[in-house]
């Protein structure tokens, strides 16, 4: 059963197009990437399913049509790890994660989930009160993805998470997220240039071009396609 | 000794005046990055709605009281969503001239209402006085004190027991992510301009019997307050309080024992003024203010 | 020279202004003129606050003060000493600019709603000090001073305003007038390209304050006198005001700042209520503050953009034909 459904989607930012039909569906369970070029509408399409920007067309989750409003979808349990972390520098790193967990009615519960995410972050658990603001790109990129799921998602987006971040630090990245499908069954879809680590912890992948869809299959077939490789992998 | 308590006890009720609306002040700082200029003349407005139910219309004073509280809170609210919100695109400064324009806008829509005027606004405290050995204080100083420290006490306790504190800051620094958070960032702003004005209109409420009602009564208020938010450090409510509370006390102590001002009191503002920017050179961010990391 | 389009909308206003301004007098009473010159005084004034918070981005509520200070050194000077009152006016720009610059110092520390109280604070404390009755001798107190006949120095305060715009140009498009955008967009970048930021900074603010003297000591003597309510407050409010509709960033835009400073307020009286003329002028700040956010220079980039996009065929089709003529003639050859 698809858990997302995207079909003729289009998108803007102001006058300017950036999305012009994409379709893609990401089942319960899965992992999937988005790669494409600078400029392909990756983020757009991320941003699309989140609700912060303009967008039309068929967007369904969990058989349902998307809400209009972005804190409206965040709340049904769908987590934007945005480009950039945006984690909130001037708090701690505390209080970005209880952040995460604000809209959240079972308050004891929630309270239990912040304190189990740290644990899976051994690293920022230590800087648990500095400031955010002065963590390493490593540790704000492992904070971000604690914000997002002290809020139980069922569907985890995440745009570029390697940005900027060294090799070592971006497979440990990946080590946790790939955990977590496994374990809890957390739907991801991942929006990444770096498209051999994609390609690599994501078991489904669309290639966008100029905000459409160019290919799409499962990765090991398009870890071996002849134009990934030479325009994504560089071989 | 005596005039050393009774001193004191003025000084705390000025401190509780300033207290609100610091409170209001950093509310909306904290809320929207800036510091709306308009606030005191919120207050005043309210209040000038308070006169006009309680003291042209006979309503019960703290029936009147707590009708202009509600109010000034949708005032507040529909301030933000009419007029703040669709600036926020312009940038900060749009926002802060805005401000100034309600400001302006507010002044001479009272003074056209209401008339310039001055008007007497009864206290709902008796006018009688307390005497504790050899010190005399009036139950307007008293009932000052502990109406504004109940309301400053009732707003710290909403934001405790709603968890809205952390949202709305939040909302404040990154409104897009925090959407992406599930937070509901409208209602929030909205939620904090609302309970701004409300402070507000309490210190104008407590002001006025003192310093009589006319359009222009809470523009000094303002700058009291403005500089105790700023010496407790702007984005702290916790250090706005005690800020108002140490500069009416120390304003009031200044004016009696140091005699510069009591043979100038025109220079009482700027002596105070001078005082909080010394501090500030040495306490950029204010006596209790986090200074922010920048990180390169 | 292929100008941009907006820096040719750009001259063109100039351009048209001065034609403007240098005929007025010619043509209109000596009242209507007045109204003109003040314009030319609050345009240089907000043509320094604009160096300092539209280029600087520091916040001051304090410019008011500056002019008075300016105004008042004028006053003092003509007052107590023989110099003649245009002689004052460089004095008076050095005096408010070094004030200024000193003052600039202890604002280093502070940010933001920081340093927006403290000029403030200076600001009041300006007006409470010059209207004590301590400094009554050399001040006048409350009451001020008056040291001479009303004038109009038309184009003694166009000429100044003039030269000053053209020092502002240049200023800010110099070496230094990038070093104070980096200070404003990216102060740590800044430092690490070796820009001192505390000299930028506090020179931004000598240079506004000189700017903000040398208004002051036109008005003081287009008003032969000086009162200490003239620069409250209030004023540097309505500077600031004027300098962020105008468009904060851009030098052009204070023209318009300066125009909405002196009509506005009376338009508001006169057309959109008389007995209220206050609610009239919030009415308007407001107004323009939904349609223009980024003020008149916003106007003005749209009105190039727009010229742009509508003249644009004409330039493709005169190049593509000079280019048919020039390949058609080297054929030939």
């Amino acid at each position: 059963m698809p858990l997302l459904e995207l079909e003729d989607v289009e998108a803007r930012y102001g006058p300017i197009k950036a999305l012009h039909g994409i379709a893609l569906t990401v089942d319960e369970g899965q992992m999937v990437s988005l790669l494409g070029a600078n400029g392909a509408g990756k983020t757009t399409t991320l941003r699309a399913i989140s609700g912060i920007v303009r967008k039309s067309g068929k967007l369904q989750f969990a058989g349902k049509p998307l809400p209009r409003a972005a804190d409206a979808i965040a709340r049904l349990g769908i987590a934007h790890v945005p480009e950039g972390r945006e984690i909130y520098g001037e708090m701690t790193v505390w209080e970005n994660i209880l952040v995460g967990s604000s809209f959240r009615r079972d308050r004891r519960e929630a309270r239990r989930d912040c304190e189990e995410v740290l644990e899976h972050f051994p690293r920022i658990k230590d800087r648990r009160r500095q400031q955010a603001g002065t963590l390493s790109g490593g540790e704000q990129q492992m904070l971000a993805l604690a914000r997002a799921l002290v809020a139980r998602p069922k569907l985890l987006l995440l745009d570029e998470p390697s940005l900027g971040l060294a090799p070592t630090v971006v497979s440990a990245f990946y080590e946790v997220v790939t955990r977590l499908n496994a374990e809890t069954g957390l739907t991801v879809l991942i929006v990444e240039q770096n498209a051999s680590i994609a390609l690599d912890v994501t078991e489904r992948a669309y290639v966008l071009e100029v905000g459409r869809v160019a290919l799409e299959g499962s990765s090991d077939e398009l870890k071996e396609h002849e134009r990934v490789r030479s325009s994504y992998l560089g071989y | 000794m005596a005039q050393f308590w009774q001193q004191i006890v003025g000084g705390l009720a000025a401190g509780g005046i300033y207290s609100t609306l610091a409170l209001a002040l950093v509310l909306i700082h904290r809320a929207t990055g800036i510091v709306n200029f308009a606030q005191g003349e919120m207050g005043m407005f309210s209040t000038f709605i308070a006169w006009s139910l309680i003291e042209n219309h006979g309503m019960e004073y703290w029936l009147g009281f707590a009708l202009v509280l509600l109010i000034s809170f949708a005032g507040g609210a529909g301030i933000y969503g009419a007029v703040i919100r669709p600036l926020q695109r312009g940038g900060e400064l749009a926002i802060v001239i805005a401000t100034i324009a309600l400001l302006i806008l507010l002044n001479g829509l009272a003074g056209w209402i209401w008339t310039p005027e001055v008007k007497a606004f009864e206290s709902p405290f008796p006018h009688s006085l307390i005497t504790i050995g050899d010190v005399v204080i009036s139950w307007q100083d008293v009932g000052t004190i502990i109406v504004s420290f109940a309301c400053v006490l009732v707003v710290f306790l909403f934001f405790r027991l709603t968890r809205t504190g952390r949202p709305m800051r939040a909302s404040a620094l990154r409104p897009r992510t925090s959407r992406l958070m599930g937070i509901r960032v409208t209602l929030m702003l909205a939620v904090g301009w609302g309970l701004a004005a409300a402070l507000s209109a309490v210190a104008g409420m407590m002001a006025a019997p003192v310093l009589a009602l006319e359009p222009n009564f809470m523009l000094p208020v303002l700058v009291y307050a403005f500089a105790a938010a700023v010496l407790g450090g702007i984005d702290g409510p916790v250090g706005a309080v005690i800020g108002s509370y140490i500069l009416g006390v120390g304003i009031s102590l200044l004016s009696t024992y140091v005699n510069y001002i009591t043979v100038a009191p025109e220079l009482q503002l700027p002596v105070a003024l001078a005082i909080l920017l010394v501090i500030l050179l040495f306490r950029p961010s204010g006596l209790f203010g986090r200074t922010v990391v920048r990180r390169v | 020279m292929r100008l941009r389009p907006a820096a040719l909308v750009q001259l063109v206003a100039i351009a048209a202004v001065a034609a403007f301004v240098a005929t007025y007098p010619l043509y209109k009473s000596d009242y209507e003129a007045t109204k003109l010159t003040l314009v030319g005084i609050y345009l240089i004034a907000i043509l320094g606050l604009n160096l300092l918070t539209g280029y600087s981005g520091q916040i001051t509520l304090g410019h008011g003060a500056f002019m008075g200070i300016g105004a008042y050194t004028t006053a003092i000077l003509v007052t107590k000493t023989s110099i003649s009152d245009y002689a004052t006016i460089p004095l008076a720009g050095i005096a408010a600019g070094l004030i200024g610059f000193l003052f600039g110092f202890p604002a280093l520390r502070l940010h933001g709603v920081y340093l927006a109280l403290a000029t403030f604070g200076g600001a009041v404390a300006f007006v409470s000090i010059v209207q004590s009755t301590h400094y009554q001798g050399l001040t006048g107190g409350a009451t001020g001073l008056f040291f001479g006949p009303l004038k109009n120095p038309y184009y003694l305060t166009w000429g100044i305003c003039a030269f000053l715009y053209l020092v502002a140009w240049l200023l800010v498009h110099s070496k230094a007038g990038r070093a104070f955008k980096a200070v404003r967009d990216a102060p740590i970048a800044a430092v690490s390209s070796g820009v001192n930021i505390a000299l930028v900074k506090t020179l931004a603010f000598g240079i506004a304050s000189a700017y903000a003297g040398v208004a002051g000591a036109l008005l003081a003597i287009r008003l032969g006198s000086v009162s200490p309510l003239s620069f409250t407050v209030t004023l540097s409010i309505l500077l600031l005001t004027g300098a962020a509709l105008g468009g904060l960033g851009s030098l052009t835009g204070m023209i318009f700042g300066a125009l909405f400073i002196q009509f506005v307020p009376g338009f508001a009286e006169d057309h959109v209520s008389k007995t209220a003329p206050q609610v009239g002028y919030g009415l308007i700040l407001l107004a323009v503050l939904f349609l223009m956010p980024g003020g008149a220079a916003q106007l003005l980039h749209r009105l190039g953009t727009l010229l742009y996009r509508t003249t644009r065929p004409l330039y493709t089709r005169a190049a593509r034909r000079a280019e048919a003529v020039a390949t058609s003639t080297r054929s030939r050859t």
